[in-house]
């Protein structure tokens, strides 16, 4: 099955394009505040390297988050609006599987994180490599890094952007080992991670989809705490 | 010639069909109201993911509607300048994505125009050159459209738009939200006469307006008064506050129709469906002997249908944008 897949959440965008196992192309950008200027350009960049055409596609893969709010929802809208347009199936992965998915041959428990825009707050996840790639142990993490690595209790490799720095600046919560692994988002591993499913027929309700933010607004959490206006 | 167009500046997600800019098919409209009175108006983030949401559904749902499927659509229209950025750029990659897989015409818009030519929907023999005031919740504009592309913005609010006003008021009188709508329909049972507030900038000699010391001023009365235990009518403050602000905004955009030698004055936007506008615009035209439309009601506010009207006629121009189109949260009208 032919899969474009779209990540646009992190400080780089991502587009790739497999066929079954196969990864035919891929190619990432900086996405700064221009991701939606740039997004369909690199989409019919990637199309053309592999030798397709946007109508050769059968299922389209999005990466859903968590992230940059603003991002996601760029990755998310094209990829959902491509397969109305196209009429084919689109299956939305968590941005974190496809970052742990990056460290599938290790052997210890994988933590997959992602820096939440400001401060030192991040998005997380727990995984363990299993035959096919990796499987979820817990729940979405969103909180302090030095929250999450104290609670690291055994050997961890860590996966995400920026993590070599994680460690060093944080050495001192750790008690167990933990191995730095860098990664960004690839948008062929989206692909090929939502073509699983596809394959299945395990689609997503395509004008359903949205993204994975694991953190509401500002203002709805404020209405949580304190009530609504008036 | 058969034109999407999708709208998401603000708070409304709309998806409408529209045929050769003068036939609306469909125009679907999903505001968020419920969003507006949790939070007392309209917070970015909220309105983005919503937005984010219901995209999808709302242009399927513009298709059903007309009875037709992505097959028959021959450009499409967005709002891309004028705006909440996160909001534009929900819309600007549906219709990108469209575009992109129908091999299709994309039209990056800016909103006002989308305003301007709302009334065009509604009166399609509306003449040119005409004055053009368009005035919402984001927006208090005046502008001479010399023709069905070419507009010169002879003023415009220097701190809220008077729709703001009117919300503000009506939160601060503990009225319901949007306050446009609620202090229309309070005003009625009001005097509009019973207090004076100022009028803003109406000896000014610019087209410029200014509604945030209007807006101090009814709320300072108000707490003076209520400091002195007194109950005051909420219906004559509506209808005063209402009145200075009509007041203000038929005054200056007949001054312009008359400056500029025009004898057509065009309102729109979401305000412009306030019955007291309307009724002291055409009270005022009259006498003067100049021509004033407004929109349906179903136009005034933010729709796609005006969106879509407004890409046709930059596409019978040859005007169309490229798949880099991007958003821009503050832009000059051009043209």
């Amino acid at each position: 099955m032919v899969v474009l897949g779209i990540d646009t959440s992190g400080y780089t965008n991502a587009i790739g394009v497999v066929d079954g196992e196969k990864m035919l192309a891929g190619r990432s950008f900086d996405a700064k505040t221009d991701s939606l200027e740039q997004i369909v350009d690199n989409i019919d960049t990637v199309l053309k390297s592999a030798g397709l055409a946007l109508q050769n596609i059968q299922g389209i893969g999005v990466g859903l988050g968590p992230g940059s709010w603003t991002g996601i929802r760029v990755g998310v809208t094209v990829g959902k609006m491509l397969a109305f347009s196209l009429g084919k199936p689109v299956g939305g992965v968590s941005t974190l599987e496809t970052l742990a998915y990056r460290a599938r041959n290790e052997t210890s428990q994988i933590c997959a994180v992602i820096h939440a825009g400001t401060g030192s707050n991040v998005y997380a996840a727990f995984y363990l490599p299993d035959d096919e790639g990796v499987v979820i142990t817990g729940d979405y993490f969103y909180g302090d890094i030095r929250e999450l690595l104290a609670k690291i209790n055994e050997s961890a490799v860590l996966v995400g952007q920026g993590t070599e720095s994680y460690l060093q600046l944080y050495e001192g919560v750790l008690t167990s080992p933990v191995k730095a692994i860098e990664a960004a988002p690839d948008g062929a591993v989206v692909a090929l991670l939502a073509g699983r499913r596809l394959e299945k027929g395990d689609s997503d309700d395509t004008l359903a989809l949205t993204p994975l933010y694991l953190k509401e607004s500002t203002a709805r959490a404020f209405v949580n705490k304190y009530g609504a206006s008036g | 010639m058969l034109v999407l167009g999708i709208e998401t500046s603000c708070d409304e997600t709309s998806a409408a069909l529209v045929t050769d800019g003068q036939t609306i098919l469909s125009n679907v409209i999903a505001t968020q109201l419920d969003l507006l009175r949790k939070y007392g108006g309209v917070v970015p983030e909220v309105a983005a993911r919503r937005h984010t949401e219901l995209i999808g559904y709302v242009i399927k749902q513009a298709l059903d509607n007309a009875g037709k499927t992505l097959d028959d659509v021959e450009a499409v229209a967005v709002t891309a300048r004028q705006g909440l950025i996160g909001c534009l750029l929900v819309g600007v990659a549906a219709a990108k994505s469209i575009s992109y897989s129908r091999k299709l015409p994309l039209i990056g818009l800016h909103h006002i125009e989308g305003h301007i030519y709302a009334n065009r929907l509604s009166n399609p023999g509306m003449p040119f050159p005409h004055a053009c005031l368009t005035v919402s919740g984001g927006h208090t504009m005046l502008l001479y459209v010399a023709d069905g592309n070419r507009y010169e913005l002879l003023g415009t609010t220097l701190d809220d738009a008077a729709g703001e006003a009117f919300d503000k008021i009506a939160k601060f009188l503990g009225l319901d939200f949007p306050g446009g709508p609620v202090i229309d329909k309070l005003s009625k049972e009001g005097n509009a006469t019973a207090y004076h507030f100022p009028r803003p900038m109406l000896r000014n000699k610019t087209y410029d307006f200014s509604f945030s010391g209007l807006k101090t001023s009814v709320i300072n009365m108000f707490k003076d008064k209520v400091a002195a235990g007194k109950k005051l009518p909420l219906a004559d403050i509506a209808a005063s506050f209402q009145e200075a602000v009509v007041n203000v905004l038929v005054a200056k955009t007949l001054r312009a129709a008359e400056t500029k030698g025009v004898s057509t004055v065009s309102v729109t936007g979401g305000v412009s469906a306030n019955s007291r506008l309307r009724s002291a615009f055409e009270d005022a035209c009259k006498t003067r002997g100049i021509d004033v439309y407004f929109p349906a009601l179903s136009l005034c506010t933010d729709n796609a249908a005006m969106i879509a009207a407004a890409g046709h006629a930059r596409l019978m121009r040859g005007e169309v944008s490229d798949l880099r189109l991007n958003v821009v949260p503050n832009s000059p009208l051009e043209g």
